[in-house]
């Protein structure tokens, strides 16, 4: 950070000699101190999961959720500026919702990516606003099956359109990740938030590129890095909130649903049970330790 | 003859006369629809102990040509609510896409819950808080001199989770009553199935089974007398437990005898 | 001479992240004298201390009714609460309008969220300086909210915002196991309680200073309910409320949930 000071981290938009623009990384700074975000995108579907970090007893215990639903088949999570995440959620709602009205169906999850990504982008070149605070992890299942278009309500002459390469795979599970920079790529995995490095090591070793893992697998998985990339000593209690969307013919039938809790507090056993684990095999490595704690 | 590039491609002015481009001109008052396009014919309803039944034909015409026969008129929202649409197919069509609007904001609501169980218990919006909205939203278009060329039916519940059945249409008018019917049904269907349920009270007593076979005998009855109708029919059942809805249902135990009798129009010389 | 660069405006991050501009705002809800607020199954409550200018002057008012199912209580800028309150008035009412319903309670707090949350992304705007405490009854039951000036807002079981709430807070989550199931009448005492934590030395409730809002959710049969309407109580009708809390009262039998160190033992002003 040379130019901390010498005045080109002060306003927005401006670059520094060396071509940085400072309150950019500034932005991203702030989605390091968020509570950690995952996506895992698997065979069959994705899983979004959060750590939600309990800054007080009297919050509400679930109530607050931070995943959203943009379309049905579409969700969002975030690290960062929680205010900031609902302004992004809002965007995407409206998104989604002007692509409907113009091409009566649903979007497409890398045009949501696209038009999210270049949204954020924009407020990286003002000097009027300054960049969003978070980091923000899309998912969505792309419909394979040809869907009725909204507002169909019959299925006009019988004969066919002709001309359609039925060989071609339409639709399926995608995964993006969109920094305060407005840049994005697509991810197999990806993590953000607070402890992002452990739960990026955790990720990539789960092969998501190749043969790829079932959805009831991935939840599993993201449970067990959340609870891996949480830091006992820094933050006590947290939450884990996880959502997943599977295609037509799978458990959530195209749409974005949260978890049900009886698989999430499965998954949740599970994965105290593999921290434990580890912590123990740490402490003592000879030994087969039978420490149970917790 | 003329060479110049503006000229290409059109009629010569020195055969066919100078183009006359008036209709270009947009003078006079703003004229928004004048009249419905490809229209649906009747839907009918009527009230019973626990829910409603609904029916309209799979028809859409355009004038009196049957241009399509598939076409579902009665649309479901969150398994709750039953609405059927009269009159414009394109303005049902638009008026389909803003529920789903509302039923992606309902699903935004609920993903707020503790957990997916306690979404299945929660009081979703029932067919009087959606008929509530299209009754806005038909009044608000007429005031914009550019109606939704519709009658519509909406059935249901209530916020007291009674039997619930309303009618707007596309002066924004809305009413309710224990059997309702739009287009040719109100004058054709309204008065057999008031014969069964004049009052509340009426249809209280009546049977799910009573009720579908009231809806089927007025559908019989439209198609013989309404000649933008068809007998392909969808009839919904909308009770606490649910929607049943069928699409593809055909008239049954159809007779013209009648027909014969009919005298003093059409072709007949007698 | 150190000097922050990085203060002046709410569209400048800080290098760690941080956004002073908003920072400053939540201090001034600090400023604002103490709120709280609880919910149980059935109830959501909201107490306020009322602060007066001098001696002759009137107090200020601390709690506003918003819709019939809401109402929410202040700390901080008063002006800057009644723009986001006349703002909810009008959702409340447009909500109403179009769908014939409560316009439920988290759409109505992520609405000025947002709203709040726009005045910390853009050059020239200012965050809002008041902190809500948001009480009301939907169709999901009854619901606590906060709101801060960063636009962050938060479902609580039980809060308490302005000067010295630390105190109140703390009260709070002794007895946060009671809340769930109190009566209406416990909430209040509790909230009355956990406000007279907060008090300075030689201050005590009076009729006067003390402000009490009361919502409630009577549940109907399996999914309806009704509202028993938010209600704002001031001057000689919180005194059945303050008896209760009176230190004589309090001193012979301390009522149900955990009665260690009340009455008793208030804090020395800082």
């Amino acid at each position: 950070m040379t130019s901390i000071g010498t005045g080109y981290d002060l306003a927005n938009s401006i670059f520094s000699p060396d071509g940085r623009n400072f309150q950019v990384e500034y932005a991203v700074k702030a989605v390091e101190n968020g509570g950690t975000s995952i996506g895992i995108r698997c065979k069959d579907g994705v899983v979004l999961a959060v750590e939600k970090i309990v800054t007080s007893k009297l919050l509400k215990p679930g109530a607050n959720k931070r995943i959203a639903t943009v379309d049905r088949h579409l969700g969002v999570v975030y690290s960062g500026m929680v205010p900031d995440g609902r302004h992004f959620v809002d965007r995407a709602r409206d998104e989604s919702r002007s692509w409907r009205d113009t091409f009566k169906t649903p979007i497409p999850t890398a045009d949501l990516a696209n038009r999210m990504g270049s949204y954020l982008q924009a407020y990286t070149l003002y000097q009027s606003v300054r960049p969003f605070g978070i980091t923000a992890i899309v998912g969505g299942f792309d419909s394979e099956l040809e869907l009725p278009v909204d507002g169909e309500v019959g299925s006009g002459p019988s004969c066919g359109a002709g001309g359609k390469d039925t060989s071609k795979k339409h639709g399926g599970p995608f995964l993006y990740m969109i920094e305060p920079s407005g840049l994005y790529w697509g991810y197999y995995g990806a993590a953000t938030g607070k402890g992002r490095q452990a739960a990026k090591a955790e990720l990539e070793k789960l092969d998501l590129s190749g043969e790829g893992i079932s959805l009831e697998e991935a939840v599993k998985e993201a449970a067990r890095i959340i609870y891996v990339a949480h830091d006992d000593s820094k933050d006590k209690e947290f939450e884990l909130e996880m959502s997943w969307i599977s295609g037509a013919d799978g458990p959530t039938k195209g749409k974005h649903q949260e978890v049900p809790k009886a698989l999430r507090e499965e998954a949740e056993r599970l994965a105290r049970k593999a921290v434990a684990d580890e912590d123990s095999d740490e402490e003592e490595e000879a030994k087969e330790g039978e420490k149970m704690e917790e | 003859m003329d060479h110049r590039p503006q000229a290409w491609g059109r009629p010569r002015d020195d055969i066919y006369g100078a183009y006359d481009g008036s209709y270009l001109q947009n003078s006079g008052p703003k004229q928004a629809t004048q009249s419905p396009v490809v229209t649906g014919t009747s839907v009918i309803a009527i009230k019973f102990a626990d829910g409603v039944v609904m029916a309209a034909d799979n028809l859409a015409s355009y004038g009196s040509l049957a241009r399509f026969t598939d076409v579902k008129r009665l649309r479901t929202f969150h398994d709750n609510t039953v609405i059927g649409f009269g009159g414009d197919v394109s303005d049902m069509q638009y008026l389909d896409r803003l529920i789903g609007e509302i039923d992606i904001d309902q699903e935004y609501e609920l993903e707020q819950l503790p957990d997916r169980e306690a979404q299945k218990s929660v009081e979703l919006m029932q067919a009087s808080n959606l008929f509530t909205f299209l009754r806005r939203q038909m009044y608000h278009q007429r005031n914009e001199f550019n109606p939704l060329w519709n009658q519509i039916l909406v059935a249901g519940f209530d916020d007291e989770h009674k039997p619930f059945l309303a009618s707007v249409d596309l002066r924004g008018t809305s009413f309710t009553s224990p059997s309702l019917a739009t287009g040719f049904g109100a004058a054709l269907a309204q008065p057999i199935m008031r014969k069964y349920a004049a009052t509340d009270e009426d249809a209280a007593r009546l049977t799910r089974d009573q009720a579908v076979d009231v809806i089927k005998e007025c559908m019989k009855v439209l198609f013989y007398r309404d000649a933008r109708s068809l007998d392909r029919y969808s009839i919904a059942v909308v009770t606490k437990e649910g929607i049943d809805l069928k699409e593809n249902e055909q008239l049954e135990k159809q007779s013209w005898a009648f027909a014969e009798r009919i005298k003093g129009y059409g072709t007949q010389t007698v | 001479m150190f000097r922050n660069n990085y203060d002046n405006d709410s569209v400048t991050f800080s290098p760690q992240g941080r956004i002073f501009q908003v920072e400053y705002a939540a201090e001034a809800v600090k400023q604002g004298s103490v709120v709280v607020g609880i919910a149980s199954k059935t109830h959501a409550v909201l107490v306020a201390i009322k602060r007066n200018a001098e001696e002759l002057s009137s107090y200020q008012k601390k709690l506003f009714p918003i819709d019939e199912h809401t109402g929410i209580a202040i700390a901080g800028l008063t002006s800057d609460a009644r723009v986001l309150s006349n703002f909810m008035k009008q959702q409340c009412l447009g909500h109403r309008l179009t769908y014939g319903r409560n316009m439920p309670i988290r759409n109505l707090v992520e609405q000025i969220g947002s709203k709040a949350q726009n005045n910390t992304q853009h050059y020239g705007k200012r965050p809002y300086g008041v902190g809500l405490l948001i009480a009301g009854v939907d169709n999901t039951g009854p619901h606590l909210f906060e709101f801060q000036p960063s636009g962050m807002t938060e479902e609580m079981q039980a809060f308490a915002i302005g000067a010295r709430s630390q105190m109140a807070r703390t009260y709070l989550e002794r007895h946060l196991d009671a809340f769930q199931d109190s009566s209406r009448e416990e909430l209040i005492t509790h909230g009355l309680r956990a406000l007279k934590e907060s008090l300075v030395q030689d201050r005590e409730l009076t009729v006067d200073n003390t402000s009490v809002g009361v919502v409630g959710f009577i549940k109907e049969g399996e999914a309806s309910y009704k509202v028993d309407p938010f209600k704002v109580y001031d001057g000689q009708e919180v005194s059945v409320f303050l008896e209760k809390v009176s230190d004589s009262a309090e001193g012979g039998a301390a009522p149900a949930a955990g009665g260690e160190a009340e009455g008793e033992g208030m804090e020395v002003d800082s």
